[in-house]
């Protein structure tokens, strides 16, 4: 006979421990308690959505306020200036029409006699001071409109802009109010944002000048750092023996990884500058600095993405004769190679938004032409917003937003670019 | 010549060299393979091509980058020694001026000469530099073709071209892993060096304990003795990246993360996982200029209103908010990690035994996840006190040993941007103290990894 069944047939077992009653769920107090529970359950779930909405709501919220911002610095108002050439104080012949002459005709002050005359008064404060390109652009493309009148679009100064948009100053409310009763006021889009380079009037900027330094700087820090990370991740996870020194590698590259980028700059300010002088400000010494902070990452990712190739893929090719050389660099890297380019652009949109340590190494000086090459003074989108966000003048508000918008739509791209890279090439092996 | 003729040239040569060794290998690996000896050939015929072009270019590129460096200080001697230099002044700059404007007027650089002693000289500094570039030209040349005559006489068919090229490889390999290491050590030399000539200025002590940070009542020649005191920059650091920013960051990110793992939908994971990270890929200067322009403007309106005192439109509070939302991803990927490092049975057991999920999850996988949540903290924490441009656009400058969240303080990042984006003498302690400043925040943050990894690894060991 079993021990149960000896408990069970014995009248006095039960007797013998403290009764306990089965739990009465339907009895007030359980039903309190689980009422409670379940409460505390719905609020915890709750707490974790509002998080989530949270943390998304600001996102939102950023994305919006720079959207309401920047939408507007990529429009510019115009006037509609009814420019009589023969009876302007203009000296130019239609026949002869070159840049020197163009130059020497001092189109700035006769633009302001013009406004003066066509809108009255002061006019001359309403127009942008790069208003006369416009006119100069016109003459250049037909220069037949010298002999006769002609109406022609120029931009606004930030003033009547400002007031045009949105809220102004008084008097330049006022002065819109006048302009648009004559009806030359009008809305266009505002291509000299794309073309321009920085500038000390907000109607004048543009951001080509610092995406082109951005392009090179971000040519430059491929270029070096791409072969580095990708040889690296190659040698430590493939061929590197256990050894003191591989161990000191490892350790450098996580730690590299986590330095906070300011402290690339001073790196690239006492090695690359002091100690080496490589030029200034250059896309050259931006795109070395960069590379530096961008080789972890590629190190990183790559040696993931080599990882997750399977053992098998080796064996089968070292079974038949291959090299290890030959092993690694025909079968084990092009099988990779999907997840290094995913982690490659992580790491390379990273860097395109790197601000701090390009600020150590001089590129925040005001440069106005758009860099012709990696030797050359040059500043980038981030550090552009940096300056324009330091600029007293109302106008740049909208501009700095503007070059928000267009940095992060690139870096949007190049993160769309990633997740389908992976989606489209990722093996499960 | 000029150097990209050289470079064009030396290609050509390696791509020549290439194509006929190959082909030699092949007709001589055929012909050994007719007389019916397979055992006797080594390498592929491409790699022989390789062999061959890496003998044409590399001895030939080492000494074009060494002529490179060298020819200019020939060019020089052989200019002074013309009898055209034997006028030139004695003094080393003055010297040094006509040579240079000499140099710019034959490399085409610049058009006409200040100094007439100059002029006189453009024509040996033409005529040397001409015969230098053809001599290194033509000696460059000469050992490319020796280089690869050599390894051209090397082929034969049991010849290891094979494993000479792939050591090349896997020394190429080796040296491109080194260059982790020389980049550590080119951070900690720079920082240490600049920092010791900053610590002969100012006693360490005073850096590190002093209570009063003014570097430009020093630069101004007030003495460096107690214009370099960091604690109040160490404690806006620590306001900012390790308190405010936290309180923002752990609720959010750790209770995201919970929501995400544990109750959402695969849909709306799907979706709003990405959207959290988005939060991570801004760029920090997108997050500065929001702060300074949008939450900071608010903030001090809400201080004024509620009736604070010192309140500035550059805070504290408006600078560690926005970080901390920049770092929710962080810490929310980080406990993601960890509780799903949680082993399924304890979850499995706590449900069974009738918990609902969220006493589950606050009784059983938090605390078995902490260690991982601990340390993916102090990930964030050491990040959260590198960035660099929200405080600089948000934080302010002015150095409070403040409480007030409304105040303005600065940080370690800010005042290392602010020393040295002015006018920059490389002598003066103002300089030198952002090395300083950069050496602090170097160590901190190399420790908070340190301990960080150690606690998350230790705690995934624990589970495997």
């Amino acid at each position: 006979m079993s021990l149960l069944s000896q408990a069970i047939s014995d009248p006095e077992y039960p007797m013998s421990r403290p009764t306990r009653l089965p739990t009465d769920w339907k009895s007030d107090v359980m039903r309190k308690r689980i009422a409670r529970r379940y409460a505390a359950e719905r609020r915890f779930r709750l707490l974790g959505m509002g998080a989530v909405l949270l943390s998304a709501a600001f996102l939102a919220f950023l994305l919006v306020t720079m959207m309401g911002n920047g939408l507007r610095g990529f429009t510019r108002t115009e006037i509609a200036l009814k420019v009589d050439f023969p009876a302007s104080p203009l000296l130019l012949d239609p026949a002869t029409i070159t840049d020197e002459a163009l130059s020497q005709a001092n189109l700035p002050m006769v633009t302001g006699a013009v406004a003066k005359k066509a809108l009255g008064g002061d006019a001359d404060v309403l127009l942008s001071p790069t208003a006369w390109i416009s006119i100069r652009d016109a003459i250049k493309a037909d220069p037949k409109i010298l002999g006769r009148t002609e109406t022609i679009r120029v931009p606004a100064s930030t003033a009547i802009d400002l007031a045009a948009k949105s809220k102004g100053s008084p008097e330049a409310e006022a002065e819109v109010a006048r302009l648009k009763q004559l009806g030359v006021l009008s809305t266009g889009f505002n291509w000299n944002f794309l073309t321009a380079s920085d500038g000390t009037d907000p109607t004048q900027v543009g951001i080509w000048g610092a995406f082109k330094g951005s392009l090179l700087t971000m040519l430059v820090t491929l270029v070096l750092s791409f072969p580095v990370g990708v040889a690296t991740a190659l040698y430590l996870e493939e061929y590197a023996p256990k050894a003191w020194w591989t161990d000191i590698i490892e350790v450098s590259i996580n730690n590299l990884a986590a330095v906070p980028s300011i402290i690339f700059g001073l790196l690239g300010l006492s090695i690359f500058l002091n100690f080496l002088h490589l030029p200034r400000s250059a896309a050259l010494i931006g795109g070395m600095t960069l590379a530096l902070m961008t080789m972890p990452v590629i190190v990183i990712a790559g040696r993931n993405a080599i990882k997750s190739v399977p053992p098998s893929i080796r064996d089968a090719a070292l079974g038949i004769g291959a090299s290890p050389v030959q092993v690694v660099f025909q079968h084990v890297l092009p099988l990779a190679l999907p997840g290094i380019l995913t982690g490659t652009i992580i790491g390379m949109a990273r860097a395109l938004g790197e601000t701090a340590p390009l600020l150590m190494i001089g590129m925040r000086a005001f440069i106005a032409t758009p860099p012709g090459g990696i030797t050359d003074p040059a500043t980038v989108l981030p550090v552009q917003i940096f300056l324009w966000s330091d600029e007293v003048s109302k106008g740049f508000v909208e501009k700095t937003s503007a070059a928000i918008i267009v940095l992060l739509i690139f870096l949007l791209a190049m993160n769309g670019l990633a997740i389908y890279l992976r989606n489209k090439f990722e093996t499960r092996w | 010549m000029t150097g990209p003729a050289i470079l064009l040239l030396l290609a050509g040569l390696g791509a020549i060299a290439w194509v006929s060794a190959r082909a030699r290998a092949l007709r001589l690996q055929t012909a050994a393979r007719e007389t019916g000896r397979r055992d006797a050939v080594h390498s592929l015929p491409g790699y022989h091509g390789w062999y061959v072009a890496l003998w044409t270019l590399i001895p030939a590129g080492i000494f074009l980058a060494v002529w490179a460096n060298v020819s200019p200080g020939l060019v020089t001697q052989a200019v002074l020694a013309d009898p055209a230099a034997q006028s030139l002044p004695a003094d080393a700059f003055s010297r040094s001026a006509i040579l240079g404007e000499a140099r710019a007027i034959a490399t085409g650089l610049q058009t006409g000469a200040f100094n007439p002693a100059s002029q006189a000289l453009v024509e040996p500094y033409a005529q040397a530099t001409s015969t230098y570039g053809v001599a290194g030209a033509a000696l460059a040349l000469i050992l490319a073709f020796a280089g690869g005559a050599y390894a051209f006489t090397r082929i034969r068919p049991d010849f290891r071209a094979r494993t000479r090229v792939e050591r090349l490889v896997m020394t190429t390999l080796l040296v491109a892993s080194l260059l982790a290491i020389v980049t550590t050590l080119g951070i900690v030399a720079s920082l240490l060096w600049e920092s010791f000539r900053f610590f002969s200025m100012v006693n360490p002590l005073d850096f590190l304990f002093g209570l009063k940070w003014s570097p430009q009542s020093a630069a101004m020649g007030y003495g460096n003795d107690d214009a370099f005191g960091a604690v109040p920059l160490f404690w806006g650091t620590i306001f900012i990246g390790a308190i405010i920013a936290m309180i923002v960051a752990i609720p959010l990110g750790l209770m995201s993360a919970i929501y995400l793992t544990q109750y959402a939908t695969p849909t709306v994971r799907k979706w709003m996982k990405p959207t959290l990270e988005m939060l991570a890929g801004v760029p920090t200067v997108v997050y500065g200029y929001f702060a300074a322009l949008t939450i900071a403007p608010a903030l001090r309106d809400f201080a004024v209103m509620i009736g604070i005192h010192g309140a500035s439109s550059e805070s504290a509070l408006a600078a560690g908010l926005v970080m901390g939302v920049m770092i929710i991803p962080f810490v929310s990927s980080m406990a993601d990690d960890s509780i799903a490092a949680v082993p399924q049975s304890m979850r499995d057991g706590s449900l069974a035994m009738g918990a609902t999920t969220s006493e589950t999850i606050t009784r059983v996988l938090i605390p078995a996840a902490l260690p991982g949540v601990v340390g993916g903290v102090l990930l964030a924490v050491s990040r959260a006190i590198g960035e660099t441009m929200i405080v600089v656009m948000a934080a302010g400058l002015a150095a409070n040993l403040t409480l007030n969240p409304f105040a303005s303080v600065t940080t370690v990042t800010t005042q290392i941007v602010q020393l040295l984006t002015g006018d920059q003498e490389f002598d003066s302690a103002k300089t030198l103290a952002a090395f300083a400043l950069g050496l602090v925040l170097f160590v901190v943050t190399l420790l908070l990894n340190i301990v960080a990894l150690r606690v998350v690894k230790k705690y995934r060991e624990a589970y495997e």
